[in-house]
């Protein structure tokens, strides 16, 4: 389907990820592959290093120490939002929501819309969407949107196919209203037909987490993981992306009759370098239009990769100036969504440690 | 024929490879070769194979003629 927001822009962005940095090299050994095919992904994927949490480290963990960040840093003040938005895969509990706890952590107002979303690496978008939504309310002059997991506990540490590019991160998103009145356009596809080809089979109600379920098992492959763990079908993801974002990127174009020359930057979900270069070639964008270099900094932090491959390759630029800017999130559900939008100039566009805990 | 060739040598990480050579007689057969197969029917061919259809193929020439018959369908 297709969306138009009006009136709505992200007013600044900050990024939070574990300090603990793991690289790829010293973490081969793990996997039951010869060294030589795991170097081999490494060049074809581009993977390098990622970021993940060093214990016990909850989503709200990274949401609290951003949030407090930009109050003591005077960038957003704590009376100035009136919803909180998380979209999580990793929440802290099953009830309550996670934004709550958040909003009670950090002592926020009562007049505060709190709300978690189940979304992953389109995730960016949904939230957006969300509080665009909220802010045609009166009462909401502006909206936090937090996207955070913590999946590198939800990996298998065995599991080659997945753990080399998981990442652990947060964004808090500031989005309010302007005067600006011109279209953003946006559309959206879902496909929960194919919503096997990722996702993490137990723990939930359908099948409860047991001794049983946290049994690791060999895949044909020689990955072991727990039905606990995450899955993921890289083949069958791999298709989707190719398959349904090129056309979903043209009908975005054509819907807002914007053309491609003028789109100064692809900010794409970040699964692999690989993948997006793909992406770019049959979209024939330059691939310096579109950033494939969070995995092998950070890993994939689901819905946080956006914000972070703006924060990491554009901040200068997006701090100074407005940029057209292409946003395409694809993932877990299936879901697929991409978005036209002036972005900046944003008023603090950073990235911050969230410290070690050992 | 020959440009298919090429591209699996690079994939199977080998000098060379012949048509008649056995998939699962390179220990590089794995799923990063797989994937890197699927890769190649989307760029060179057009044509879109899940993971398992190309694990069906015994031999190199097989997965070629796989490869050439799903890029006449799409």
């Amino acid at each position: 389907m297709n969306l138009v927001f009006h009136g709505k822009r992200i007013e600044g962005l900050l990024a939070v990820l574990p300090a603990n940095e793991r690289l790829f090299v010293d973490e081969m050994d793990q996997f039951d592959f010869p060294r030589a095919r795991s170097l081999k992904l490494k060049e074809v994927m581009g993977y390098d290093r990622h970021r993940i949490v060093d214990g016990p480290v909850c989503v709200s963990d990274l949401a609290v120490h951003g949030l407090e960040h930009l109050f003591a840093q005077g960038l957003l003040g704590r009376d100035d939002f009136d919803a909180l938005i998380l979209v999580t895969q990793s929440p802290d509990y099953f009830m309550p929501a996670t934004s709550s706890v958040i909003q009670g952590r950090l002592g926020l107002k009562h007049d505060m819309f709190c709300m978690d979303i189940n979304q992953g690496c389109a995730g960016f978008l949904i939230g957006l969407y969300q509080a665009f939504m909220l802010l045609e309310q009166p009462a909401i002059r502006r909206v936090v949107l937090v996207n955070a997991d913590v999946m590198s506990r939800k990996v298998s540490v065995r599991d080659r196919n997945s753990y080399p590019l998981i990442g652990d991160a947060a964004s808090i998103t500031v989005i309010g209203r302007c005067d600006d009145d011109a279209p953003i356009h946006a559309n959206l596809k879902m496909d929960g037909s194919r919503r096997d080809a990722l996702m993490i089979p137990a723990g939930g109600m359908r099948e409860p987490s047991s001794a049983e379920t946290r049994e690791l098992h060999a895949d044909a492959e020689g990955n072991l993981r727990a039905r606990d763990d995450l899955v993921m079908d890289g083949s069958a993801v791999f298709n989707f992306v190719q398959t349904e974002v090129p056309p979903m990127i043209e009908a975005l174009l054509a819907a807002a009759q914007t053309e491609a020359a003028a789109v100064d930057t692809y900010l794409f979900h970040q699964p692999n370098r690989f993948m997006l270069q793909k992406l770019a070639d049959k979209l024939q964008v330059p691939y310096a239009k579109m950033p494939s270099n969070v995995v092998e900094h950070f890993g994939n932090s689901s819905g946080v990769t956006i914000p972070l491959a703006l924060a990491l390759n554009l901040r200068e630029q997006v701090l100074d100036k407005t940029l057209t800017a292409v946003l395409g999130g694809f993932g877990v559900g299936l879901t697929w969504s991409s978005m036209l939008l002036p972005l900046g100039p944003l008023a603090f566009c950073d990235i911050i440690d969230y410290p070690r805990v050992h | 024929m020959e440009e298919f060739l090429k591209e699996m040598a690079d994939i199977l990480d080998e000098e060379t490879v012949k048509e008649d050579d056995r998939l699962d007689g390179f220990e590089s057969w794995d799923s990063l070769a797989v994937l890197s197969v699927v890769a190649m029917a989307d760029s060179r061919y057009r044509a879109t194979f899940a993971a398992r259809e190309i694990r069906g193929a015994t031999t190199v020439g097989d997965l070629y003629r796989l490869l050439s018959a799903g890029a006449r369908a799409g």
